[in-house]
C-alpha cells in the first residue's frame, strides 16, 4: 500500500552488495578463474592443478599447511579448554588477571609473536647468547617446531575466550542433575557439560584452524624456508623472475577450498548441536585438594605467562641497544630514533589507513546489521553469508585478487593507498556487522515502534533510539576491527607499494633486513596502539561486551 | 474523542490469514477490548490500527478519515506495548518527554506536561530515575504516561499487564481505567485474560482464528454467549447435548432429553433436526430446587468426584454420566452445603438460566 520499496534501506542493501561484489566476490572469482588459465597453445583446463599435485615442491606446501594447522588446532583446543576449565571451575588466585592476560595475548599479531620467539631463542637470540657463555645451546626454534609453538601460543586464547563464555552460561543444575542421576564427576563432565560446550569448542577450533591456515607472517619469519600455502602463494606471485599469477591463484583457490570447507563443516555441526541453555545459576567453583589447586595454579600461570612472553619481550627489547640482530643489555632509545630515519611514513600510513577503514566498517556495518537483523529476507541472508565469507578468506588471497582485478582499466587501484584500504575495509567488515546484529537481536523491536508511534519517523528513530542502544556493540565492533586491522600483514605485504608501506610491512622488512631494534620499536608501538582502544572499551563496557562474547 | 472503524480487514502471513475479514465500530471515548486465545490475531489487528503493519484488504477510519495511507508517526496514537518498550537510555522524564520533543513543543511546556503526566500516573517522585532502577509496575506507568502525554486521539494497549504479578495487575488495571475515564480517550485494549477483559471494558470483542465471534457488553457475553467458543472462553460453562421431544403447549417450554437420558424443560428451539446444546454456568447450579414456582427447575444427579472449599464458594466436580463431569459453585456454603467426595448429589438449575448454544462441530 504505502510505497516503501526505495527507502534508505534499499540503498543500504545495494551498497552492501556492491561493496561485497567489488572487493570480495569479484576478486575471488577472478582468482578462481585465473587458477584455470594457462599459457601456451595447448589449453588444458586444470593444468595448474596437475602441475601442483605432481610436483613435490608445490604439493608439500598443502601437506605442511594441513599438518601444522591440524596440530596447532589440537594444541590450542587442549590448552584453551584446560585453562578455561581451570579458571572457571576452580578457585584460582588472580582469576581476573588470568582472564585479562589471556585477552592481551590476542593483541600482538602472530608474526610479531614469531619474531619475539626469534629474539629470545633464535641463533642470535638473547637466551642462546646467554647460554653460549656456558657452552650450552638449545634445539633450534626455526622450522616446523617454531611455527607450531607460535601457532599454539598465539591462537589458544580464542578457544579460551569462547569456552569460558560458554562455561559461564551452563547452569549448575545441569551438573547437579547428572550427578544426582548417578554419574560420577568425570562422567558428568563428558556426558552433560562437554556436549553443551561442543558448539563453542568447534567454533574455537575453527578460528584456530582458519587463522593458522591463512597465517603468512609466522612461517615466513620462523619457518626458515618451510613452505606453507600462503608463503608459497606469496612467493609464486612476487617472484623476482616475474611471478606466476596462475600458480599463485591455484594455491589461493586451494586455500579458499580448505577454509570454506572447514567453515561449512563447523556451521553444519554447530547448527545440529546448538542447545538453548537457560542459565540462572552459573557453575560453582569446585572444591579440591590444596595440592591439586597448586598444580592448577602453576599450570594456569605458566600458560598465560607463555602467552605474554612475546609482548613483554618485544617491549623490553625495543629499549635495548642493538646492532643488527644482536641486542645488548642496557637502556637506549636508539631504536625509536631509528624509526624516523628508516621508516618515517609507516606509522602515519598505518594509523591513517586503519582509522579510515574502521570508520568505514562501522558506518556500513551498523547499517547493514540493521538490515540483516530487522528486515529479514533471503536476499539479506545471502548478503550476510557473503560478508562473513571475508572471515574465511586468507588475506593473501584477497590481496592477489584485488591486485589482479584492479591493475587494469577501468579502475586502477594497484599501487595506491586505496587498494590497501579496500582490503582492510572488506576483511574487517564482519566485526561490526556481527557485534551489531547480535546486539540488535537483544533490542526489543517494540522500542523502535514505540518511538515511531510517538511521532518520530523511522530514520530519526534509528538515530535517536536504535543507535544509542547499539552503542556498546558499535564500540566493541570498532575496537575489534581496529585491533585486527592495525597489525594486518598478509594482504598489506602484497598490496603496498613505494611510500605506502605500513608498520606491519616495515616490521617484516626490518626483521628480514636484520634490523631487530627498529622491528621491536615498531612492534611495541603496534601492540600499544592495538591495546589502547580495547582497554578503553573494557573500562567503559566491561569485559564481556568488549570482546563481543 | 475519536470513533474508530475497522472495515473488512484481511492480513495474511504466508498462507495463513492472521486477520480473516474483521469489521468493528469503536464508540468515541469507550474502552474497547479485543480478547481471545494467543494467535487469534488480536495483536495483529492492534498493530494494523497503529499503522505498524499494513493490511492487505480493508480500511481503518478515525472519525470520518481513512488512515490507511497515514504512516504510524503521523497517526497521533499512544501505544502501550506488552514488553513496555521503555527507552532504556532515557530517564523517566526523558521517556515521557520523547513524543513532545518530536512535536517541537517549547521546553517549558514540555516540562509542565511531563510533570502533569507524572502526577497522573503517580510517578512524580521518580522523574530523574533511569528505567533500570524501576520495578515492572513503575515501568508500566512510565510507558502509560509516555503514551498519554502526547494527547493522542486513540490509545492502544497490547497486553499491558501480562508481565506484572497478580496484585500489581489489579492496581494498574484500576489506574488505567481511572485515567482513561478522566481523559475520555478512546482506547483499544488487547488481552488474552477474559477476567481482565470483563473487569476493564465497556465493550468486548471475542476473537478466534482471525475472526470476531461476538461483540457486546461484558455481561452480554457472559449471560448470552452466541457460540460454544464464547461460552467456554468467557468463564466456565457446563455444556449438555440432547434432542428435543414434541413441544409442550405451556408458555413456550420444550421437553429435552439429554445424551445421558435426563428429561429437562428448556426455552426456545434447537436446531431444525431437533438436536441442541444447553449451557449452564457453575453458579447457576444449586443443591436445592428453587422456591419460585413460575420457573421450571431441572435436576441433575451424579457423584461428587472433587470438592474444593474456597471460602465464599465450594466448587464441586460432579460426575453425572460416563465421561461427563460438571462444575458446580455453591455460594456462601454452611455446614449443610458440604458434600464429600463419593457422595451422591442432586443439582438443580432454573431453566431460565440455561443458555441455548448453537451446536456446530468444532465448537465455534
Amino acid at each position: 500500500m504505502r510505497g516503501r520499496r526505495r527507502d534508505l534501506w534499499w540503498t543500504v542493501r545495494v551498497a552492501g552488495f556492491l561493496t561485497v561484489f567489488a572487493f570480495l566476490v569479484y576478486p575471488l572469482a577472478t582468482v578462481l578463474a585465473t587458477s584455470f588459465s594457462g599459457e601456451g597453445k595447448h589449453f588444458v583446463l586444470a593444468a595448474n592443478y596437475e602441475r601442483f599435485f605432481t610436483h613435490r615442491y608445490y604439493y608439500s606446501s598443502v601437506i605442511n599447511s594441513l599438518y601444522l594447522s591440524a596440530l596447532a588446532t589440537l594444541g590450542a583446543l587442549a590448552l584453551g579448554t584446560s585453562l578455561a576449565f581451570a579458571v572457571t571451575r576452580y578457585a584460582l588466585p588472580g582469576k581476573a588477571f588470568l582472564r585479562t592476560a589471556a585477552n592481551l595475548a590476542l593483541l600482538s599479531p602472530p608474526f610479531i609473536g614469531a619474531y619475539s620467539w626469534v629474539v629470545l631463542f633464535g641463533r642470535m637470540g638473547l637466551v642462546n647468547r646467554l647460554l653460549s657463555a656456558f657452552d650450552w645451546s638449545l634445539p633450534t626454534i626455526y622450522g616446523w617446531r617454531g611455527i607450531l609453538l607460535v601457532f599454539t601460543v598465539q591462537y589458544f586464547p580464542f578457544v579460551f575466550l569462547l569456552v569460558s563464555a560458554a562455561l559461564r552460561s551452563v547452569d549448575q543444575s545441569i551438573e547437579d542433575a547428572a550427578l544426582s542421576l548417578g554419574s560420577p564427576p568425570r562422567r558428568a563432565l563428558t556426558t552433560a557439560i562437554l556436549p553443551i560446550l561442543a558448539p563453542s569448542l568447534t567454533a574455537g577450533g575453527l578460528l584456530v584452524f582458519m587463522g593458522t591456515m591463512a597465517d603468512f607472517g609466522t612461517p615466513m619469519i620462523i619457518g626458515e624456508g618451510l613452505r606453507t600455502l600462503p608463503t608459497l602463494m606469496y612467493g609464486e606471485f612476487m617472484n623476482e623472475l616475474g611471478g606466476n599469477p596462475a600458480m599463485a591463484s591455484t594455491l589461493g583457490s586451494l586455500l579458499i577450498l580448505v577454509n570454506t570447507a572447514a567453515l561449512l563443516a563447523q556451521r553444519y555441526y554447530a547448527f545440529r548441536k546448538a542447545y538453548n541453555v537457560v542459565c540462572i545459576q552459573p557453575l560453582r567453583a569446585k572444591r579440591t585438594s590444596r595440592g591439586r589447586l597448586l598444580a592448577l595454579t602453576v599450570f594456569a600461570y605458566a600458560v598465560v605467562g607463555t602467552a605474554l612472553i612475546p609482548a613483554v619481550t618485544i617491549i623490553i627489547s625495543s629499549f635495548m641497544p642493538t646492532r643488527g640482530p644482536v641486542m645488548y643489555a642496557g637502556f637506549s632509545l636508539q631504536s625509536y630514533e631509528a624509526i624516523f630515519f628508516r621508516v618515517p611514513r609507516a606509522i602515519a600510513n598505518t594509523f591513517g589507513l586503519t582509522a579510515l577503514s574502521v570508520v568505514m566498517d562501522v558506518f556500513l556495518g551498523v547499517l547493514v546489521a540493521y538490515l540483516l537483523a530487522r528486515r529479514r529476507s533471503r536476499v539479506h541472508a545471502v548478503l550476510d553469508s557473503l560478508i562473513m565469507l571475508a572471515y574465511a578468506i586468507p588475506g593473501t588471497v584477497v590481496g592477489v585478487g584485488l591486485i589482479v582485478v584492479y591493475n587494469r582499466p577501468p579502475i586502477i587501484l594497484t599501487g595506491t593507498w586505496m587498494i590497501l584500504l579496500a582490503s582492510y575495509f572488506i576483511r574487517h567488515l564482519p566485526y561490526p556487522v556481527r557485534s551489531c546484529t547480535a546486539m540488535l537481536q537483544q533490542i526489543d523491536v517494540r522500542v523502535e515502534e514505540a518511538s515511531v508511534s510517538l511521532g518520530v519517523p523511522p530514520f530519526r528513530t534509528f538515530v535517536k533510539v536504535t543507535i544509542p542502544l547499539m552503542f556498546p556493540a558499535i564500540i566493541s565492533g570498532a575496537a575489534l576491527a581496529w585491533m585486527t586491522t592495525i597489525g594486518e600483514l598478509s594482504s598489506s605485504i602484497l598490496l603496498y607499494s613505494g611510500p605506502w608501506a605500513t608498520m606491519s610491512v616495515a616490521i617484516f622488512t626490518e626483521v628480514f633486513g636484520n634490523h631487530f631494534g627498529t622491528a621491536s620499536a615498531l612492534a611495541s608501538i603496534l601492540i600499544v596502539a592495538a591495546f589502547v582502544p580495547l582497554f578503553l572499551t573494557y573500562r567503559v563496557l566491561g569485559e564481556r561486551a568488549a570482546l563481543g562474547v | 474523542m475519536t470513533r474508530v472503524r475497522v472495515q473488512g480487514i484481511v492480513k495474511r502471513f504466508g498462507d495463513t490469514a492472521a486477520i480473516d475479514g474483521i469489521s468493528l465500530d469503536v464508540r468515541p471515548g469507550e474502552l474497547f477490548t479485543l480478547v481471545g486465545p494467543s494467535g487469534c490475531g488480536k495483536t495483529t489487528l492492534l498493530r494494523i490500527i497503529a499503522g505498524l503493519l499494513e493490511q492487505e484488504v480493508g480500511s481503518v477510519l478515525f472519525n470520518e478519515d481513512r488512515v490507511d495511507e497515514v504512516p504510524p508517526y503521523l497517526r497521533n496514537i499512544g501505544v502501550v506495548f506488552q514488553s513496555y518498550a521503555i527507552f532504556p537510555h532515557l530517564t523517566v522524564a526523558g521517556n515521557i518527554a520523547y513524543g513532545l520533543k518530536a512535536r517541537h513543543l517549547p521546553a517549558d511546556e514540555i516540562a509542565a506536561k511531563v510533570a502533569e503526566a507524572g502526577r497522573l500516573v503517580q510517578l512524580d517522585a521518580l522523574l530523574d530515575r533511569m528505567p533500570s532502577q524501576l520495578s515492572g509496575g513503575q515501568q508500566q506507568r512510565v510507558v502509560l504516561a509516555r503514551a498519554l502525554v502526547i494527547e493522542p486521539q486513540l490509545l492502544l494497549m497490547d497486553e499491558p499487564l501480562s508481565n506484572l504479578d497478580a496484585k500489581l495487575r489489579v492496581q494498574i488495571r484500576s489506574l488505567i481505567r481511572a485515567v482513561q475515564r478522566t481523559l475520555q480517550i478512546t482506547t483499544i485494549y488487547v488481552t488474552h485474560d477474559q477476567e481482565e477483559a470483563l473487569a476493564i471494558s465497556d465493550t468486548i470483542a471475542v476473537m478466534d482464528r482471525g475472526r470476531v465471534l461476538q461483540v457486546g457488553k461484558p455481561w452480554e457475553l457472559y449471560l448470552t454467549p452466541g457460540s460454544r467458543f464464547v461460552a467456554d472462553f468467557i468463564g466456565t460453562m457446563n455444556v449438555f447435548h440432547g434432542h428435543l421431544e414434541a413441544p409442550e403447549a405451556a408458555a413456550g417450554w420444550h421437553q429435552m432429553v439429554t445424551s445421558f437420558g435426563q428429561r429437562w424443560q428448556v426455552r426456545a428451539t434447537g436446531a431444525s433436526d431437533g438436536q441442541l446444546s444447553v449451557g449452564v454456568r457453575p453458579e447457576s447450579l444449586a443443591l436445592e430446587r428453587g422456591a419460585n414456582s413460575d420457573d421450571a427447575w431441572n435436576p441433575l444427579t451424579g457423584t461428587v468426584v472433587e470438592a474444593a472449599y474456597l471460602r465464599a464458594i465450594v466448587r464441586y466436580q460432579v460426575r453425572v454420566a460416563e465421561g461427563l463431569t460438571v462444575t458446580a459453585d455453591i455460594h456462601n456454603p454452611d455446614f449443610g452445603a458440604i458434600r464429600a467426595v463419593g457422595d451422591p448429589v442432586t443439582l438443580w438449575f432454573s431453566a431460565n438460566r440455561a443458555v441455548l448454544l448453537p451446536d456446530r462441530p468444532g465448537g465455534a
